[in-house]
């Protein structure tokens, strides 16, 4: 057994490169930092996402694969033309999961990331940091936007890989019929339609990520409350007080507009297959399908995402100017 | 050498009552400043203003920075604990110091970690798992490993008992404080810290009621324990406060608001024969500018 040289005790363990980079860029540092911070105190933004990973593959491993789709066995509706179509199914499937659960966590995230640490009474020892109010909030739009978004969907994609990698051995194994054939132009379509979905759908709805950090900022108490309620209220009111619809237009918009300028749905309506007896969607096609132009020329994606803009810089506003007592 | 604090006719409001009303003061370098008041005198405020928290009229520059705009870049100077309970809950010992180490630029991380090694505290423990006076010594950790110029310490030892104040204060002394260094105080337990202060300064419905340094108190104040039979002489000679203790009157006379300032020999000669002579404590001082109000 040899001994270790004194000065691999003493020494910490080698920084990697990008340490070593970020310990020369203070800010780069500090905003890192900040990021870090984000996911100490809110651990569901990684653990959530995790749980679903190993949810879907414990699922891989105990569930049976005698899937059937209307009545048909596997063996009518898997012949080659239809593998790549059901491989791109089964991807988009198990995304899906992982994408819900990280809508709802990075809501209650954004409602809940600038109230905590007044209702805790933290924000004191916060604001005793040579942090400015932008940075915070800087740091808190990145998690939101960017790092939480990348890692789900980096995580989805490792997971789909090995789901199939599971049921693959299985089926080598004859544990279980052959149902997910890989397939490298069908995974790439699919998971590019995946990404842009995911880019798109942050771009799109960045007002209301804007919304719930200034809630945040703002509100007393019941910040789920002011984010739901009352703007029901408020459609409500606008249409006994003024008989109009323009506010329940505006969320409609907000929430479907984006899909049309794709044509996501002529996508999908082109993109049906027989698969067997059923009729199915060959994902890779939808994604020669899409029309990726319109959506980022609409101005309304970018007048919202000005408006996120200006919703994070008045979040870090009231940070500044509120009074804490 | 530039002073920490330079306030002058700071103002503040609260809706109908004014927190501060026409508040001026300087602040030196190397002073350990007490800042002294009942509740509701303005205090926490004044502190406040000074740490860039509250929006306040007049003006107001500490280390030669504006706090209401330049709090981000005042703050890497300035250290504060405002109350021992604003670590948040979740945070982890070595988090903490991690935290702090990637956002200061002028913390030091492993005079940080000795510090708490010296404590029961565990580098796992999450700040919600330690006791109330844990909290304090890990805050103090912290606080002692930046090198700041100024250290804001608003009622840092309340709810401790009085073995971690007397740590705390002690840690402070031997382990912080220089003379390139100012410490700003304010606490309800003037007794305790009393000989801690190098200044203080009083401050009463908004408003400072005396601001000297202990020295200058010394010389400005004297306190008499009246002899029974010279108590109508003692009182010509207008005392500012008088309080019996054990049916025997103690006066407290100001040299500067009497005659007797003109002429300190003077003083030792009239007051001398009265009674028992003595510099008043800061605790004694600041009951009778209180109740003389």
């Amino acid at each position: 057994m040899s001994t270790p040289s004194p000065s691999a005790v003493v020494s910490r363990p080698a920084e990697s490169g990008l340490r070593a980079w970020l310990a020369g860029n203070p800010h780069l540092r500090m905003f890192e930092t900040l990021v870090r911070r984000e996911f100490w105190e809110h651990r569901s933004l990684w653990r959530g996402p995790l749980v679903v990973s190993v949810l879907l593959l414990v699922c891989a491993v105990i569930t049976h694969g005698a899937l059937k789709i209307d009545a048909a066995e596997p063996t009518e509706w898997l012949n080659p033309q239809s593998k790549a179509i059901v491989f791109a199914l089964a991807q988009w499937a198990l995304t899906v999961p992982h994408y819900l659960v990280m809508t709802l966590l990075l809501s209650f995230y954004l409602l809940d990331c600038l109230y905590a640490e007044r209702k805790d009474r933290s924000i004191l020892f916060w604001k005793s940091l040579p942090v400015s109010d932008g940075a915070t909030v800087a740091s808190k739009v990145a998690v939101a936007c960017v790092v939480v978004p990348l890692g789900t969907f980096a995580l989805a994609l490792v997971t789909d890989i090995l789901f199939t990698a599971i049921w693959d051995l299985r089926a080598v194994i004859g544990h279980s019929p052959e149902l997910l054939v890989w397939d490298t132009v069908a995974f790439l379509k699919t998971q590019a339609l995946m990404f842009l979905g995911l880019v798109v759908s942050v771009l799109w709805y960045s007002p209301f990520l804007g919304c719930f950090l200034l809630a945040s900022a703002c509100v007393r108490r019941n910040v789920v409350m002011w984010v739901t309620v009352v703007p029901l209220l408020l459609v409500i009111f606008e249409r006994i007080a003024f008989g109009t619809h323009w506010l329940s237009s505006l969320v409609n918009y907000r929430t479907y507009g984006i899909w049309y300028d794709l044509h996501l749905e002529s996508a999908v309506l082109g993109s049906i297959h027989n698969v067997g007896p059923a009729e199915v969607v060959s994902l890779p096609e939808v994604f020669d399908r899409v029309h990726v132009g319109p959506a980022f020329t609409n101005i309304d994606l970018w007048l919202g995402l000005v408006f996120a803009a200006a919703c994070a810089y008045a979040a870090a506003r009231v940070r500044g100017f509120r009074d804490e007592t | 050498m530039t002073k920490v604090i330079e306030a002058r006719g700071l103002k503040k409001s609260y809706h109908q009552t004014h927190a501060l009303e026409d508040v001026s003061f300087t602040v030196e370098p190397g002073r350990i400043v007490g800042l002294i008041g009942p509740n509701g005198a303005g205090k926490t405020t004044a502190l406040k203003a000074i740490l860039g928290l509250t929006r306040f009229d007049g003006e107001l520059r500490v280390l030669g920075l504006d706090p209401r705009s330049q709090r981000d870049e005042l703050m890497r100077n300035v250290s504060f604990i405002a109350d021992v309970a604003v670590l948040p809950g979740w945070l982890r010992v070595g988090q903490a110091l991690e935290l702090v180490a990637g956002v200061h630029p002028r913390f030091n991380e492993a005079r940080a970690a000795q510090f708490l090694r010296r404590t029961d505290i565990r580098m796992r423990s999450r700040v919600r798992e330690l006791s109330k006076g844990m909290v304090t010594q890990l805050h103090l950790a912290l606080i002692l490993a930046i090198d700041a110029r100024l250290l804001v310490l608003d009622e840092p030892t309340l709810g401790l008992d009085l073995l971690y104040r007397r740590q705390f204060y002690d840690a402070l002394l031997n382990d912080y404080f220089n003379e390139e260094r100012t410490i700003l105080v304010t606490t309800h337990q003037v007794e305790e810290v009393e000989n801690l202060f190098t200044d203080v300064i009083f401050i009463n419905h908004g408003r400072v009621v005396l601001d000297s340094s202990v020295e200058k108190l010394a010389e400005r104040y004297v306190q008499i324990t009246v002899a029974p039979d010279k108590v109508a002489q003692a009182r010509a000679l207008h005392p500012f406060y008088e309080r019996e203790v054990f049916g025997r009157v103690v006066m407290i006379f100001d040299r500067q608001a009497n005659l007797l300032e003109a002429d300190p020999g003077q003083a030792a000669v009239e007051l001398a024969p009265l009674g028992e002579t003595r510099t008043p404590s800061i605790a004694d001082l600041f009951v009778a500018k209180m109740e003389a109000a």
